[in-house]
């Protein structure tokens, strides 16, 4: 019988459909049983969401600064070529 | 529609690209870099990413010429940087380190009787949806230092799959893990936010 803890262990794989049909179905049934294991569950989720909802992240100004610059600089070089 | 839409989008970044406009070039840096140094941060440390990803930049203006859009443009990129990642790696005869041994978290691990149940079980529900969560801004300055705080492997895995939406398959190609090992360390990273949730919901401290 699956355990709280095994649940555990398998719960992002649960939430991301990666389970086997068995292994699936034993959590479901887990669930039907368990508030707690529902609730780590509907929170993990959670977590997962705020991550995505979290902006997939600003780059440092200072490094964009640097590629903006050495970018435009290979832009001319390769005009100059081209010209010559 | 929206798939459409985007393609099309790409599409005119990419066709900016092939003929050098440096306007699309900082648009894409600025979309791209942040993805792209996840992946960089993933094999080396912060000064060596920077550099391979300011290299790759400047690789790709002439690069995006054989680019044959058999990926997007994002997978593309993160390729090219995980490939010259790879390289640095390996001059420096150096290996990327990562604990796959064990699929949970050891401070979440405690909270179970010997029998398997719960001993202390999550005390409350996130019942917030991530968007209104995400107003609180101390609770997102709260995640942005725990994200910092995850090791490389973990950071970069979930940021690439939640954040950057890449598919299992494209993260461990781009970061060069198994299946298996690419479970363990979106668990052990997810486990990490949702005890830092848990500990931000409960006290109101990070």
């Amino acid at each position: 019988m699956l355990m709280c803890r095994d649940l555990a262990r398998i719960a992002s794989d649960y939430i991301d459909d990666e389970l086997g049909t068995a292994q699936k179905l034993s959590v479901k049934m887990h669930l039907m049983m368990c508030r707690h294991c529902r609730s780590f569950i509907g929170n993990l989720r959670a977590s997962t969401d705020l991550v995505q909802a979290h902006s997939s992240g600003k780059p440092d100004p200072e490094l964009v600064r640097r590629i903006d610059e050495q970018v435009a600089q290979a832009l001319d070089a390769k005009k100059t070529d081209d010209f010559t | 529609m929206e798939t459409a839409t985007h393609q099309s989008e790409e599409d005119i970044l990419i066709q900016g690209l092939k003929s050098g406009n440096e306007a699309d070039f900082q648009k894409a840096v600025r979309l791209y870099t942040p993805g792209m140094m996840a992946v960089g941060r993933y094999y080396l440390d912060n000064a060596s990413a920077e550099e391979t990803v300011q290299d790759c930049w400047v690789s790709v203006i002439d690069a995006i010429q054989n680019f044959e859009g058999r990926s997007g443009l994002k997978t593309w990129l993160h390729r090219i940087v995980a490939n010259r990642a790879k390289n640095h790696l390996r001059k420096n005869k150096r290996e990327v380190s990562a604990d796959f041994s064990e699929a949970l978290e050891p401070e979440l691990a405690n909270r179970f009787h010997p029998n398997g149940r719960w001993a202390t079980p999550p005390s409350l529900r996130f019942d917030e949806d991530a968007e209104s969560l995400m107003e609180n801004g101390a609770l997102s300055d709260c995640l942005d230092q725990h994200l910092t705080r995850l090791p490389e492997t973990q950071r970069s895995a979930l940021m690439l799959y939640e954040a950057h939406q890449h598919k299992s398959d494209d993260v461990c190609n781009i970061l060069d893990v198994s299946a298996s090992n690419l479970r363990v360390l979106l668990h052990r990273a997810r486990q990490k936010i949702f005890l830092m949730v848990e500990t931000f919901q409960e006290t109101g401290e990070c």
